[in-house]
């Protein structure tokens, strides 16, 4: 990889290992690196310490999503979803255990999977994207169960509700959609860009990020990011953040939101933005915390640059791991 | 108690008479009454004394009370003398002689007891003398074993033979399977004759050959020698056959005398000469060398080698001489006088001629500076075509920065001989870059060329080799050439670039829609500090691709309202290295590649997928098809940009190009890459 690669490369997505001590991350050109916390993390590291352990290519396009499942990465980005051994893969041996594509119809490209989420509930893959329709990937037999159709343009990003066995999606459409996991059937249709709070016309309509836990949901993107309770459907509260979110989570009693603009929102869940963390990359595509493993317990964020930022206090920027 | 008493005092009598126990004995085996014959020993034997103490309480005891009651018949006052006390003083009496036996026993038992005690020390002294003896007997032994198994023996440092081979190769009578099969002592001293036999025959065999050896050296002196007077009859045949070649205008004469010229050049530039002549010959045409400078001055600096030896201690005095004659002058003159001696070049030179395939010629001139012993070069561009259109492209064809990192890291301005530090030191030069001008570029590859090798971290070990040379002739000249040919082709397309034209061959056409609404309006060279300036290109310079010897130009691309900013960095060694381009538009607001993960994919477009770009080999084109795809994207950005729905009127960039989806991907980029055959656009 020359310097003028790494200049442009942009990180997508990060997953943890089950035992917390290594960090994947998917790039545009298709790569994943492996990054171990522990070298990155011990007081003497050097240089080399903030370097991938393991870079190897995992799809033709980007990696737009990766996930940690039962001992195996699961990679998605270019239509298709491969699972790696995380056990093989610290061990460096690179070689895929499965990689599934659904039938999509006869297009011109292959759609792109934007979003992928586990539901171990009934230990499947949740997976949507470029097709607009959100795919359900049983891992027990490896078949695709079952597909979610209504969306009228891309999927962005999913939700799972594990209780209530529902999955949400937001969509380039501007819709987040609810659907029912037993009957794959559409519960409820919120347009975000329709209530007068949330809609930003200069922006668009497109949901990018969506997050729920327990009766609350948190969606934004073209639409500011708002709060909003599931079963009055109402959103409580909408976040001043200029840009436009691509990942949002919620964080003890607070909300973590990064997206356009080279810094990570602190909002309190009444609507307040209390602190803008500065940070690496200049926009911001993925945000993961670490609650694998007690003593490597940090918050990563990383976007439109070569460098995975490391958070060991979700205040500030510790150091930042390179590819 | 009292019979018993009476016995002893029998047994007492009898002892007291019969003298030493020894005659007792022999009196008692004499006759049979050997009860009678008294032995205290025995006795002492026979006795337990437990019953001697309980014995001696009893008496201690009787005496006590006989004592008491002695005393109390006196004080009733009894007389002296009276019977009653003179019993009781017998009864005592008894008592006291019972007491003194038991002492005499208790003492002899005593006695007994150390002896014996005595007789078992001394047995267990012996004994562990003995032992002592044993153990240090034992370790000897050990030692010596350790000795014998650590035995070394000659014969282990010789290399034998396998013993296969042994066995096939050598006579049965040393090497006797029979008898050494079966052991490997006897083996091993097989196999050890054997070496010696072999090694006997060797040593013969080596005699031989010395002798065989020394008899060919003889016939080869007898040869030479032969050889050597042949040369004056050649030599008066050539002398006659001048006319004759004049005649018939063979230049035979001619290459001798560039030859005799060469033998004056300094063994570098000598390398060169020669290697260059010859590659030159075999492989490349085009590449005319030739020697320039003042030959008399050469030939009074050094003499052809076959008589240096003289001569050189003779132009040594002279130097020391005119060393001498240096240190009278004054002493601001003498370091300006030791500064022109250091950096003295060497009155001869080469000179190259390079014609490239449309005609331009490449003119290299090499120095050789004699003190510092490295060599120098200065280059010269005389194209076929007129160089003065374009005012960009100046910094392209100027001769110093002509040939600026051929090799990368080779920027030819800090002398690459390690041990010129020192002597600029002396004379207190600051740095070879200040005298670059005059003198030329020292380049690394020109001190390949001349076979001159300069290890980077010691200050000794030049070493002059031909080899040396001869590896990187074949490569330098083809890059030299390449340098040639994309600098002009640079130089062509900055002159049609300043007119904001954008020359796209044909070759190339494919790589573009046939509509292109954007269009350039500017292109200039800007210098690297204004470069840095720009807030666009700040990750560039922060991740160290903007370096000095770089070149820098701004290029704008307009559509409308909207002014696309493209600054470009551009390595010497284009298009082996792709310039890099930064973006920053200007529409609706400033946005740059820093915030807009759009324009992003922009300039990752034409800096990261370049190769698509190249177009034929070896990419001259490579630049101005980058600024075509700009264009091109630059129509996609903006015919695809969003259109707010709250506001009136019709699209400022009604949507032309066909796209399969406007936006992918989770940071919503745009379809920015053409599909050629059906001109649509699509995403990465």
């Amino acid at each position: 990889m020359g310097p003028v690669e790494l200049l442009h490369m942009s990180v997508f997505s990060q997953s943890f290992s089950p035992c917390g001590r290594f960090l994947a991350a998917g790039n545009n050109y298709g790569e994943i690196a492996i990054f171990s916390l522990c070298a990155a993390l011990s007081p003497d590291t050097s240089e080399a310490g903030r370097k991938p352990v393991l870079t190897f290519s995992a799809h033709d396009g980007p990696v737009f999503c990766l996930e940690s499942f039962g001992g195996h990465l699961l990679s998605a980005g270019d239509g298709s979803v491969s699972a790696w051994n995380w056990a093989e893969l610290i061990k460096k041996n690179v070689k895929a255990v499965w990689t599934r594509r659904p039938e999509y119809k006869a297009s011109m490209e292959i759609p792109e999977i934007n979003a992928m989420v586990i539901n171990p509930r009934d230990n499947s893959v949740v997976f949507g994207g470029g097709d607009n329709n959100v795919h359900i990937l049983d891992l027990e037999h490896g078949v695709f169960k079952s597909v979610f159709r209504g969306h009228t343009d891309y999927v962005h990003c999913l939700s799972v509700r594990e209780r209530e066995g529902e999955v949400l999606s937001g969509s380039e459409d501007g819709a987040v959609r609810i659907w029912d996991t037993r009957t794959s059937q559409c519960v409820h249709c919120v347009e975000v860009h329709k209530y007068q709070k949330c809609a930003r016309p200069q922006f668009g309509k497109w949901i990018s990020c969506l997050t729920t836990d327990s009766d609350w949901m948190l969606c934004g993107g073209g639409p500011s990011l708002s709060l909003w309770h599931l079963r009055s459907l109402t959103p409580t509260s909408v976040f001043a953040l200029s840009g436009c979110q691509r990942r949002a989570t919620f964080y003890q009693d607070m909300i973590l939101a990064v997206g356009q603009g080279p810094t990570v929102s602190h909002c309190l869940l009444g609507g307040q933005v209390k602190a803008q963390i500065p940070c690496t990359p200049n926009n911001i595509n993925s945000l993961e915390l670490n609650t694998n493993s007690a003593e490597h317990q940090v918050l990563t964020v990383a976007g439109s640059s070569q460098f995975v930022d490391v958070f060991t206090n979700v205040s500030y920027r510790a150091f930042s791991l390179c590819f | 108690m009292s019979s018993e008493a009476l016995k002893k005092r029998k047994a007492k009598v009898l002892r007291n008479e019969a003298g030493p126990t020894e005659v007792k004995r022999g009196r008692g085996d004499g006759d049979q009454q050997d009860i009678r014959v008294y032995n205290e020993e025995v006795e002492l034997d026979g006795r337990d004394h437990e019953e001697d103490f309980l014995q001696f309480k009893e008496s201690c005891e009787g005496l006590a009370t006989l004592m008491g009651e002695i005393q109390k018949l006196k004080a009733s006052g009894a007389k002296e003398g009276c019977a009653e006390v003179e019993q009781k003083r017998l009864q005592s009496c008894n008592h006291f002689m019972t007491l003194k036996k038991l002492n005499r026993l208790a003492h002899m038992r005593l006695k007994r007891g150390r002896d014996q005690t005595h007789e078992a020390k001394q047995k267990v002294d012996v004994l562990h003398l003995q032992l002592q003896n044993l153990l240090y007997e034992v370790l000897h032994l050990q030692k010596e074993i350790s000795k014998c198994l650590e035995f070394k023996s000659k014969h282990e440092e010789i290399d034998l033979v396998s013993e296969e081979e042994f066995y096939k190769d050598a006579p049965q009578e040393i090497s006797r399977p029979q008898l050494t099969k079966n052991d490997p002592h006897q083996l091993t001293l097989a196999r050890l004759d054997w070496e010696l036999e072999q090694r006997k025959r060797l040593a013969e065999t080596y005699k031989e050959s010395q002798a065989s050896k020394e008899k060919i050296q003889k016939s080869i002196e007898i040869k030479k020698e032969h050889l050597r007077s042949l040369q004056p009859g050649l030599n008066a045949i050539m002398q006659a056959s001048l006319p004759v070649q004049e005649y018939l205008a063979v230049p035979v004469e001619q290459t001798q005398k560039h030859t005799e010229i060469a033998q004056h050049l300094p063994p570098p530039l000598y390398v060169l000469f020669v290697q260059a002549n010859a590659y030159g010959q075999a492989c490349d045409k085009k590449l005319t060398v030739s020697i320039s400078g003042d030959v008399d001055e050469a030939k009074a600096m050094s003499k052809p080698p076959e008589d240096s030896q003289d001569d050189d201690s003779d132009s040594d005095a002279e130097e020391e001489q005119e060393k001498t004659k240096r240190r009278r002058s004054t002493a601001g003159g003498q370091l300006d006088d030791k500064r022109r001696e250091m950096l003295k070049r060497h009155p001869l030179s080469l000179s190259f001629d390079l014609t490239c395939k449309d005609g331009s010629v490449l003119s290299l001139y090499f120095y050789y500076l004699i003190n510092l012993n490295i060599m120098t070069v200065k280059a010269k561009i005389s194209a076929s075509t007129d160089l003065t259109t374009a005012i960009s492209a100046g910094e392209l064809v100027k001769s110093e920065t002509l040939l600026s990192c051929l090799y990368s890291n080779d920027h030819g301005t800090e002398t690459p001989n390690p041990a010129n530090r020192y002597q600029f030191d002396k004379v207190g030069i600051g740095s070879f870059a200040d005298y670059v001008e005059e003198l030329g570029h020292p380049y690394k590859w020109v001190q390949n060329l001349g076979g001159l090798n300069f290890p980077s971290d010691t200050s000794e070990g030049v070493l002059v080799g031909s080899s040396l040379s001869a590896s990187h002739m074949e490569n330098t000249m083809k890059l030299l050439r390449g340098r040639v040919m994309s600098r002009l082709a640079l130089h062509k397309q900055f002159a049609s670039l300043e007119h904001n034209i954008i020359p796209v061959t044909s070759e190339c056409l494919y790589l573009f829609p046939a509509k292109i609404l954007s269009r350039l309006t500017q292109w200039t060279t800007i210098t690297q500090e204004e470069y840095m300036n720009l807030t666009f290109t700040r990750h560039v310079t922060d991740a160290g691709l903007a370096k000095e010897t770089d070149m820098y130009f701004s290029g704008v691309v307009e559509r409308g309202t909207a002014r696309l900013q493209a600054a470009v960095v551009l390595n010497p060694r284009y298009p082996e290295i792709s310039p890099l381009f930064s973006l920053s538009l200007n529409w609706k607001g400033e946005r740059s590649g820093h915030t807009d993960d759009n324009l992003r994919a922009m300039e990752s477009e034409v800096n990261v997928f370049k190769n698509e770009l190249q177009g034929p080999r070896p990419g001259y084109q490579l630049l101005t098809n980058q600024i075509s795809r700009l264009c091109v994207c630059l129509d996609v950005y903006l015919e695809t940009e969003e259109q707010d729905d709250g506001v009136e009127g019709p699209r400022e960039f009604p949507r032309e190009k066909m796209c399969l989806r406007t936006v992918k991907g989770p940071n919503r980029l745009k379809p920015f890459k053409y599909n050629h055959p059906l001109g649509l656009f699509s995403h990465r």
